[in-house]
């Protein structure tokens, strides 16, 4: 068998819509989610929160607490300053100065919901009451809820010992787009755009339980934790304990949508009360803690934002102000401010792109990076500009597209700031999706609608979901951080009795990953799916890990996929060769297939997977010495992307790998007399390059349309003047429900990517295109009655455009 | 998430029920459940005692008097109403307003009892009985039963005394012709209330002989805009009859922003409701006249 | 537990086991079915009675658990998702379809929301897009987008759904 004919294996399973093996288990209810786990002993552990966008502790008595039955530990902030480190602050002076642990740090509180103290009691019941006895007074202080105040002279301080309400700042700036803006036949020029706060709010709100063993001195944390290796490299330093012996676990995990990146700050609190009272502590997180302090997606600001424009059509570049509002702690943040520009061509082939950009705290709920993660953002900007600037210039919205689209033979296709878009076809990608929606039908609905009191909009969005990072941008935020490229880690191993099993670094949350790893292994190995055991979930002790493990930034087809590749391959290289050396042939003669190891010119004679494995385990001196000493039987391999260090003065280089396309198109019907939108027409189109499984891709592109579409209608994380969060809980933040949305028209472009193992690309977060399209939708509805600059369209906003809302905002300057 | 400590009562009659709702401290009827628990939850409301009155036999049953009046016991399900052949037929406005409520597993528990003694403004039952000229009987109490009017006091208020268990819900017939709309304004499928209003003309000769016009979702909701009402008697049923909403100039509606939307959105769409919620009744009249 | 409450001893049949337990007052249904029998079909997503991950059916109705008290249901019967597979553990049609059409991703919302396809199944009601839909309002699920639910429930109906994900292979 030629290397060539290794790497490809016949694909009897890769390619197809298996049906999942998490299934069963899940349609069983035995499936186990953090709060599952029945323990003896168990702590429960409920966090006491500040009421106060931003107070001074003045008090805290436990006294009563302690009194009420059942009470048995609290862990007050005194002692998280004493016992814990604060965790590792990404961006560099005067930002780092920022200090973030488990509980309120320095004697303030900075957001409502900003844990205070963590009480333990032996019931849940009993930790509620013990809870609601603590005491503690609060003297408030200055706030700010408003990112563009926050960066005012006069504005009050998150931090005052940082000094700023900036935590982050930077100026992008390719190409030169001063002399695009001043030589360019048009200029489509708006004040301001805002992106608003929403999260995906995953459906199982963060359960852990945190374990320590006195007699091995090691902590065991199970629950959520989408980026394992990080988590314990946070705990390990919060906590002053050897990550040799910190274990993270994750098992069923009811979704995370990146929000749950930062499971470590509530696990410290219940780590350290585990070790104190030597039992374990379980911490559920209600709706409420979830909304208050679970994380939202970042806000942001778009100001004096210009769009060059030819006549022909052709735009030239864009240029922004951005201001991120990323709330009271910066944690995963400002990796935001770097991780927009691997888009930040969008769809488009821009030559001139210049954002001054600054991550902004305010006393808000910290964000966390949620799905379509700060891409999604500069995406709907884009979107929003280019609809615009063919608006009020006059082109057809398609035909303007069509024209500024990256074109299929570009590809790779290098961006403004050296990242390589891979491959896509966009152009095809917007037709299929006009095909879906009928677009010439749906524009003849839109002329009878007229007049009617009901009015036709089509939008489009078009996005991408860029996967698998190269963490070197981490050093365009700061040039310390000693993170580059990106691994993932996989392992397939043979058990005695001939089994198969397969490890990976990724951790699930509904993607289906124990499927396709168990899909690819199959084809590889040469026997049935069903042979193939994924490990549920994921485990740090299993050796499957790198230090980028995990599922985020749309990547565990090439990441994830490409690690159990490389270790099923040196699992196919050792049984050949025990098989060569039992069979009397040469390794490059065997061939694995149908369960067997087998010679290929003469498939008679074969060893079954089951006899490899019994001479390895049992029979190892019927093997030659070179042999037994290199087999074992256990794969274990490490997919590392092709990635360089970018060159950070110029802040340019490829920082993303794939790019997976999405392409959206709706038909929306308004009322005029309510501002009620409603969906008549839905599709989205998708390319993720090479399919391993096409059923779980288009699961994947439902969700992330149904999260776009409740974003874009009904959700809202917004604040009041006073800081208080008016969306706590699941009656005021209205998630659609399946009453809320439509059926999708589904459509599917295939575009390989020439850098990934078998074609496939990272995707599944989707790049928020519902939030592009629905925007363009509304504008096209209510036409040149007002300008849809903001991302949340309620229909009180709604009614707003057709009466001339931001009419004044937006103009063409030449 | 966790309820505060409490007591839980299941007394086997009515009696008993007014009796513990009388002599325990602090104690609160339960019925559905379907509000009171999540208050509960959220800490909103901290009652000593709850007072579990859902499956008393007395307070369920839907039945129709001599007289033609439907009468729902009070711990009637949304469902047990949608489903029932009595209200069907005889109030078709409540069976089809009953059976769209939240949802199934609400339906299954939500009674008429709770919805009205909570008169939450973003409720469906009191402006619609309001309309109806529903009755509410209670026991424990010197008053055994009150006009809608009389009962639903103001926003999350009704006259009942803490002692007081409602017991039924009496719904006067429908003189014949008489027609029953409502129009509403929800920012989801299942969501915050925005606007509703209700509209019932009793038609005679195709001209209104007499009118309610309620409206919900507005502070003190039920708010009965008898100006309207006026406004409407004597006047044919025929297109022209919606104007009677903006002839009346702006509406009595007192409301704030919030979270959804501002006030001067609600108020404008409490407006636009009620034209709709007319025209809905005039087609729905002249329909049944062919 | 607190010494303000009585604590209630039930006798329940829960998925065709009887159960005898002391329960506290205030401990939700969803609570006490979890914590003292490990059934873990019925889930906690909110705290405002929205999400429906809780949905059981008791005494017949579907219901949500976490706005029932444990002390209500006794004397009663409740069945969780738990009860929907034969005793071998074979999936029923329903589960069968909801994982032929992709209808479940992170699990989470699936024992709720097939208790309510039970109930809609069992109903008689013609089963369109539209009554299905309006049938799921009472259970959230922040992966599928529903698209898939709605055709595992139609396909359980009998109905011809579109197969357009792709061949499904066991």
């Amino acid at each position: 068998m030629t290397a060539e004919q290794l790497t490809r294996p016949a694909a009897t399973f890769t390619g197809r819509s298996v049906r999942r093996k998490e299934d069963d288990r899940l349609l069983k209810a035995q499936g186990e989610f953090g709060d599952d786990t029945p323990l003896a002993r168990p702590g429960y552990l409920v966090f006491v929160r500040s009421p106060y966008a931003s107070a001074r502790i003045t008090r805290i008595d436990t006294s009563r607490a302690a009194q009420v039955p059942g009470y048995l530990d609290a862990l007050l902030p005194a002692e998280v300053e004493e016992l814990t480190d604060p965790f590792m602050e990404l961006q560099p002076p005067p930002g780092d100065a920022e200090v973030d642990r488990c509980l309120a740090s320095n004697g303030v509180v900075r957001f409502v919901g900003e844990p205070v103290v963590a009480v333990v009691a032996d019931s849940r019941e009993a930790a509620r009451d013990v809870a609601a006895a603590v005491v503690v007074d609060y003297e408030p202080l200055p706030h700010v809820v408003d990112a563009r105040v926050a960066i005012e002279e006069s504005a009050p301080l998150v931090h005052e010992q940082v000094g700023t309400n900036v935590a982050f700042e930077a100026t992008y700036d390719w190409g030169d787009v001063d002399f695009a803006l001043a030589n360019a036949d048009h200029v489509v020029e708006v004040d301001e755009l805002h992106f608003h706060r929403f999260s995906s709010t995953p459906l199982e709100c963060t359960a852990i339980t945190a374990e320590y063993d006195a007699g091995t001195d090691s902590f065991t944390f199970t629950g959520g934790f989408a980026t394992p290796q990080l988590a314990v490299l946070n705990l390990v330093g919060a906590l002053r304990h050897p990550a040799s012996r910190l274990r993270v676990v994750s098992k069923d995990f009811g979704g995370s949508f990146g929000v749950k990146i930062n499971n470590h700050i509530p696990a410290t609190a219940a780590g350290l009360l585990a070790r104190r009272l030597g039992r374990p502590i379980r911490w559920t997180e209600t709706r409420t803690e979830h909304h208050y302090a679970g994380g939202h997606g970042n806000e942001r600001w778009f100001r004096n934002v210009k769009l060059a424009v030819q006549d022909d059509g052709t735009v030239l570049g864009v240029t922004y102000d951005a201001l991120d509002d990323i709330g009271a702690y910066s944690r995963y943040e400002p990796l935001g401010a770097v991780i927009w520009t691997q888009v930040a061509n969008a769809c488009y082939q821009f030559k001139h792109v210049k954002v001054r950009y600054r991550s902004v705290y305010t006393n808000k709920g910290p964000v966390h990076p949620n799905r379509g993660y700060s891409r999604m953002q500069h995406m709907w900007l884009v979107e929003r500009m280019m609809d615009l600037a063919a608006r009020k210039l006059g082109f057809d919205p398609v035909a303007f597209r069509l024209q500024n689209y990256v074109q299929p033979e570009q590809y790779p296709y290098t961006t403004v700031n050296g990242c390589v878009y891979d491959s896509g076809d966009l152009p095809r990608s917007l037709r299929t999706a006009l095909d879906l929606i009928d677009y010439t039908g749906a524009r003849a609905l839109q002329e009878q609608a007229r007049g009617t009191g009901r009015r036709i909009g089509i939008g489009i969005g078009s996005t991408l979901d860029s996967g698998t990072n190269n963490f070197a941008q981490a050093r365009l935020l700061n040039a310390h951080i000693p993170f580059s490229g990106n691994t993932e880690g996989g392992l397939v191993r043979i058990g005695a009795d001939g089994s198969i099993y397969a490890t990976t670094g990724g951790v699930a949350f509904g993607q289906g990953h124990e499927t396709t790893v168990a899909q690819v292994v199959a084809d590889l190995l040469g026997v049935t799916y069903d042979e193939v055991h994924v490990q549920r979930g994921s485990d740090s002790s299993l050796s499957a890990q790198t230090g980028f493990s995990g599922s985020y930034a749309s990547q565990f087809a090439v990441t994830g996929i490409g690690a159990i590749r490389n270790a099923a391959l040196k699992l196919v290289r050792e049984v050949q060769l025990v098989a060569a050396a039992t069979l009397g042939a040469t390794p490059e003669e065997i061939e694995l297939h149908g369960g067997t190891a087998r010679v290929i010119t003469d498939p008679e004679r074969a060893l079954p997977l089951a006899a490899v494995a019994g001479i390895v385990h049992f029979s190892p001196a019927e093997l030659p010495p070179a042999v037994a000493d290199e087999v074992g039987l256990v794969g274990r391999a490490v997919y590392r992307a092709p990635f360089e260090l970018p060159d950070l003065e110029r802040k340019y280089g490829n920082l993303t790998l794939t790019y997976a396309t999405q392409v959206h198109a709706c038909v929306l019907e308004i009322d005029e007399e309510t501002g009620e939108v409603s969906i008549l027409r839905y599709a989205a189109v998708d390319d993720c390059g090479t399919p391993i499984n096409p059923m779980i891709i288009q699961g994947q592109v439902h969700g992330a349309t149904a999260h776009g579409i409740s974003a874009a209608l009904f959700e809202h994380f917004g604040y009041d003047a006073d800081g208080q969060l008016s969306a706590a809980n699941f009656y005021d933040y209205h998630a659609a429900t399946a009453a809320d949305l439509p059926s999708f028209a589904y459509g599917n472009v295939v575009s390989p990517s020439p850098f990934t193992p078998i074609g496939a690309k990272g995707m599944g977060e989707g790049g928020g295109a519902p939030l592009h399209a629905i925007c363009a939708g509304i504008q096209d509805a209510v036409g040149e009655d007002g300008i849809v600059l903001e991302s949340f369209s309620p229909p009180e906003r709604v009614l707003r455009l057709l009466r001339g809302h931001n009419l004044e905002k937006a103009r063409v300057t030449r | 998430m966790i309820l505060p400590p409490l007591q839980y009562l299941r007394p086997r009659s009515v009696p008993e029920a007014v009796d513990l709702l009388s002599r325990v401290d602090g104690s609160t009827v339960l019925a559905g459940g379907q509000t009171l628990i999540n208050m509960l939850k959220l800490d909103l409301v901290a009652p000593a005692a709850l007072v579990d009155v859902h499956r008393l036999d007395e307070l369920r049953g839907i039945e129709l008097d001599a007289a033609g009046t439907l009468v729902i016991g009070a711990a009637a399900t949304y469902r047990e109403i949608a489903e029932s052949p009595l209200v069907r037929e005889h109030q078709p406005a409540v069976s089809t307003m009953a059976g769209g409520l939240v949802d199934r597993q609400v339906r299954n528990r939500g009674t008429i009892g709770g919805n009205c003694c909570l008169n939450d403004p973003a409720n469906n039952f009191p402006p619609l009985l309001t309309a109806l000229r529903a009755r509410f009987r209670s026991t424990g109490g010197p008053i055994g039963i009150r006009s809608a009017e009389d009962f639903f006091t103001g926003t999350l208020a009704t006259a009942l005394a803490p002692d007081e268990l409602l017991t039924a819900v009496e719904i006067p017939a429908l003189p014949a012709g008489t027609v029953v709309e409502h129009a509403h304004l929800q920012l989801a499928a299942d969501s915050w209330a925005i606007a509703r209003a209700v509209v019932r003309l009793d038609v005679s000769d195709d001209t209104v002989s007499d009118a309610r016009v309620v409206l919900g979702a507005v502070l003190g909701s039920p708010l009965r805009l008898s100006a309207i009402e006026r406004a409407l008697v004597g006047r044919p049923v025929d297109a022209t009859l919606p104007q009677a909403a903006d002839e009346a100039g702006a509406l009595p509606i007192d409301t704030v922003d919030d979270l959804h939307c501002s006030a001067g959105y609600r108020r404008e769409m409490a407006h636009v409701q009620l034209r709709r919620a007319l025209r809905a009744a005039v087609e729905r009249s002249t329909d049944v006249d062919r | 537990m607190s010494t303000d409450e009585d604590p209630h001893t039930i006798t329940v049949s829960v998925d065709g086991q009887v159960e005898e337990a002391v329960v506290a007052p205030r401990t939700l249904l969803v609570h006490w079915l979890r914590d003292a029998l490990d059934k873990r079909g019925p889930k906690i997503g909110c705290d405002t009675g929205n999400c429906g991950a809780c949905t059981v059916v008791w005494d017949g109705l579907l219901v949500k658990s976490c706005m029932v008290l444990a002390a209500q249901v006794d004397g009663g019967s409740v069945r969780t998702a738990a009860s929907l597979c034969g005793s071998d553990g074979t999936l029923n049609r329903l589960q069968q379809c909801f994982s032929e059409h992709h209808a479940l991703q992170c699990g989470y919302c699936t024992s709720g929301m097939l208790m309510t396809a039970e109930d809609l199944l069992d109903s008689g009601d013609e089963l369109t897009e539209a009554a299905v839909r309006r049938g799921l309002k009472g259970n959230i699920c922040r992966c599928t987008g529903y698209h898939n639910i709605v055709k595992a429930i139609r396909a359980a109906d009998g109905q011809d759904v579109d197969q357009d994900a792709g061949e499904h292979e066991g």
